[in-house]
């Protein structure tokens, strides 16, 4: 697909890709687009362009990537945009998914106990990415930007514990992982009689959290953890 | 997974032979396509390991030593719109036909598959592998695993590897679904 470029009218591409209205949204952008283009509509919401058709291509792209672009905005843009992400995903995609799903369980054959255990499945995987969303909240996005201050300030201070995301955390990625399985278990193994339509939402909404934290899992993994990285390291030498 | 198709396209037509590949991208992906504009330079390579090739009469024909053997693995490109009573080969593309019908033929080629895969190994799991399965959701570490069983913590991990390639789940919620689900534990036995 081709990449979007700052003159393309905005209602175009939504009009081909409607899974990018939620990301419109994160920017603060309402529907109502008119003819605009993306630069007017930026200038209007007070919008980095560059930033936000970084962000769009690499959303509408899977293949399109661009670290070196990405690494080179300023840390609070980056957290500022998964912090909208995360918010999304607690107030929207989550209740969006539960409530699909608490009807496809209630309206389909009440024997049906694999769907009771999709239920369970779900509720666990929602406790792990509500686990991690608080800790960033609390604990990793005031410390990278309270990294970022500092580097700003010109001014050697005691070095903070470090607090970036071990090894662990950044391989395999657990909330992917689950994700995955609960789809592929949906289409593999469900079993008995069930509603079908109510089970095809259910899927749908699944994806379409997949394909978001997909996407926040490369800006979360492949800038922001090096860019951290790259600044504990002047802090350290600073300091040394 | 789709496997990638290996394709040698040998033919000296510029425009003909940009005109597959376009079409093989668009409908026929994934592909990894190799051109040469002449049988000559084609033979230079190690011109065994395509999948299929694609070339005119007239190549097939004076190579037909090399062809023949492998006609159901070629197609071939005709200029008139009547298939040749006499064709040597199955496959061919008539380069004044419908898109359509150009589509259809390369269907009907690529619809034989050239190189089956070895068959797939057994999913079904093995007795061993149901062991483990059932202490993994029932919470067991790899290290209770091995002592419960008798077995060393690296058949453990290896195990556990087999049975996330089988199934193809790869988290603990997940296998204990998989679990419950084809009787390997009964539901009560594990807290959900």
């Amino acid at each position: 697909m081709p990449l979007v470029d700052a003159n393309i009218q905005l209602s175009e591409v939504v009009e081909s890709h409607s899974s990018l209205i939620p990301v419109l949204n994160r920017f603060g952008i309402k529907l109502g687009l008119g003819d605009k283009s993306v630069r007017e509509i930026c200038r209007e919401y007070e919008l980095d362009t560059d930033f936000f058709l970084t962000v769009i291509n690499a959303f509408l792209n899977e293949e399109y990537f661009p670290e070196r672009k990405l690494q080179s905005f300023h840390t609070s843009q980056i957290i500022d945009y998964l912090t909208k992400t995360n918010f999304y995903y607690l107030k929207f995609q989550l209740p969006n998914i539960e409530r699909h799903l608490n009807s496809f369980i209630s309206q389909s054959e009440p024997a049906n106990q694999s769907l009771k255990l999709i239920g369970k499945f779900f509720a666990s995987f929602k406790d792990e990415l509500t686990a991690r969303i608080e800790k960033d909240q609390r604990q990793w996005f005031p410390y990278c930007l309270g990294l970022s201050e500092k580097l700003q300030e010109k001014t050697a201070e005691q070095r903070e514990p470090d607090l970036s995301l071990d090894a662990e955390e950044q391989g395999e990625d657990m909330i992917e992982a689950l994700l995955a399985d609960l789809k592929s278990i949906m289409i593999k193994h469900l079993s008995g009689t069930y509603d079908q339509n109510l089970c095809y939402a259910v899927i749908f909404s699944i994806s379409s959290l997949e394909k978001d934290i997909k996407q926040h899992n490369r800006i979360r993994y492949r800038i922001l953890v090096p860019m951290v990285s790259a600044m504990e390291h002047h802090v350290s030498i600073r300091n040394a | 997974m789709q496997r990638t198709k290996h394709i040698a396209i040998i033919l000296s037509d510029t425009l003909q032979s940009t005109g597959l590949q376009s079409l093989i991208m668009d409908y026929f992906h994934p592909a990894d396509i190799s051109y040469y504009p002449d049988f000559t330079l084609f033979s230079k390579v190690a011109s065994d390991h395509f999948d299929y090739y694609f070339t005119d009469a007239e190549t097939f024909t004076i190579n037909a030593d090399f062809f023949l053997p492998r006609k159901m693995k070629a197609c071939v490109l005709i200029h008139g719109k009547e298939i040749p009573s006499h064709s040597l080969t199955p496959y061919y593309i008539g380069i004044h036909a419908a898109q359509e019908t150009i589509i259809e033929q390369m269907q009907h080629l690529f619809s034989v598959d050239s190189n089956p895969l070895p068959h797939e190994g057994n999913k079904e799991l093995s007795a061993r592998e149901t062991d483990v399965l059932q202490l993994i959701v029932k919470g067991s570490t790899n290290k209770e695993i091995a002592d419960k069983l008798n077995i060393s913590l690296n058949t453990v991990l290896s195990h556990r590897k087999n049975i996330t390639a089988k199934l193809g789940i790869k988290t603990v919620s997940g296998l204990t679904f998989y679990a419950i689900m084809n009787g390997v534990i009964a539901a009560d036995d594990i807290e959900l």
